[in-house]
């Protein structure tokens, strides 16, 4: 009796130690307050005075573009291991992940008062997968890099001194300069001026 | 057969014991507009230079025809984990102290506005 307890023991820990389940939550910004959007022609003042500098912001045509943001990421995953053993090698994975979030538009003339606002809010599923890896884990089932990166403003010199060349020639129309326009966040690369520095 | 058992259970035991992890990432400029700084700045009458005396250089330099915007940021992430080895959890909150201060064309401060979280007001 003492010898089956001791193998039931033994197997459950043996289990336990291969299972891992990880919650990762990223949280950037602060909820936006959309219930009452400034009307038409307010001036600027009054909508930073509600709502604060920009997340981000860019130069336009018209006059000028403000951006504001809030993000809640929610990365799931369990997966099997041998590692805990001391093996490198099998593992099995699955993951997922959600993500929901508010973005606040707005555009103002060369006078400085409002000419549009508009407010979106999503609450999707980012994607996911699964997978079974026998020798060596390469690949990561659920991936939110570019998801969480740091605002482009912290790069906004050396934007302007690329040195690879598809980039170079097209920092005139990077979204990130402040210049030419903004973007979401994950926003592809293959659609809109970023395709241009494709290789 | 018995010292097996003992030591299995006391694995067991020393593994749940856990670990916790805490961090934080910054990024950015200095923090230099609190209350007690932009109060020395007035619209109309501050000039560009004032601003640059007074927060330093920008993150960002934004050219809106012949106005300027000076664009301030800085990211402040906070990183709290619980690693029990079957479950792990980590929760990272970023918050973005920023400031922006509208100049005309001949360098005349027209409109200002900042935002502090409170963690980074000291």
């Amino acid at each position: 009796m003492k010898v089956s307890t001791t193998r039931i023991l033994y197997l459950l820990l043996t289990c336990w130690l291969l299972t891992g389940c990880s919650q990762w939550r990223y949280d950037m910004g602060v909820p936006i307050s959309s219930n009452n959007l400034p009307a038409q022609k307010t001036p600027l003042n009054e909508v930073l005075q509600l709502l604060g500098p920009p997340l981000r912001m860019s130069a336009s045509d018209t006059g000028f573009i403000m951006a504001w943001e809030h993000w809640d990421i929610r990365e799931n995953s369990i997966g099997i291991t041998l590692g805990a053993l001391g093996a490198d090698f099998f593992s099995a994975d699955w993951g997922e992940m959600r993500v929901k979030g508010e973005f606040l538009l707005m555009t103002f003339d060369h006078q400085h008062l409002l000419t549009s606002a508009t407010h979106s809010d999503w609450d999707n599923d980012g994607g996911g997968g699964q997978a079974i890896q026998p020798f060596f884990s390469f690949i990561s089932v659920v991936d939110v890099e570019d998801l969480i990166g740091p605002m482009p403003q912290h790069d906004w010199g050396s934007l302007l001194l690329q040195a690879d060349l598809p980039s170079a020639l097209n920092s005139g129309s990077n979204s990130d300069t402040g210049q030419e326009g903004l973007q979401q966040r994950a926003t592809p690369k293959a659609v809109g001026q970023q395709s241009l520095e494709m290789d | 057969m018995h010292k097996f058992t003992l030591l299995i259970a006391l694995v067991f035991c020393a593994s749940l014991l856990g670990a916790c992890a805490q961090f934080e990432s910054k990024r950015g400029v200095e923090v230099n507009w609190q209350d007690t700084v932009t109060n020395e700045l007035v619209n109309g009458t501050s000039t560009r230079k004032d601003v640059l005396t007074l927060l330093g250089p920008p993150s960002q330099v934004i050219a809106l025809g012949g106005e300027t915007a000076l664009y301030y940021l800085f990211e402040h992430s906070e990183g709290e984990g619980l690693i029990l080895i079957v479950y792990n959890r980590m929760r990272i909150n970023t918050r973005y102290d920023r400031a922006i201060f509208f100049f005309d064309e001949h360098d005349t401060l027209t409109e200002f506005a900042t935002r502090l979280y409170p963690a980074d007001e000291s």
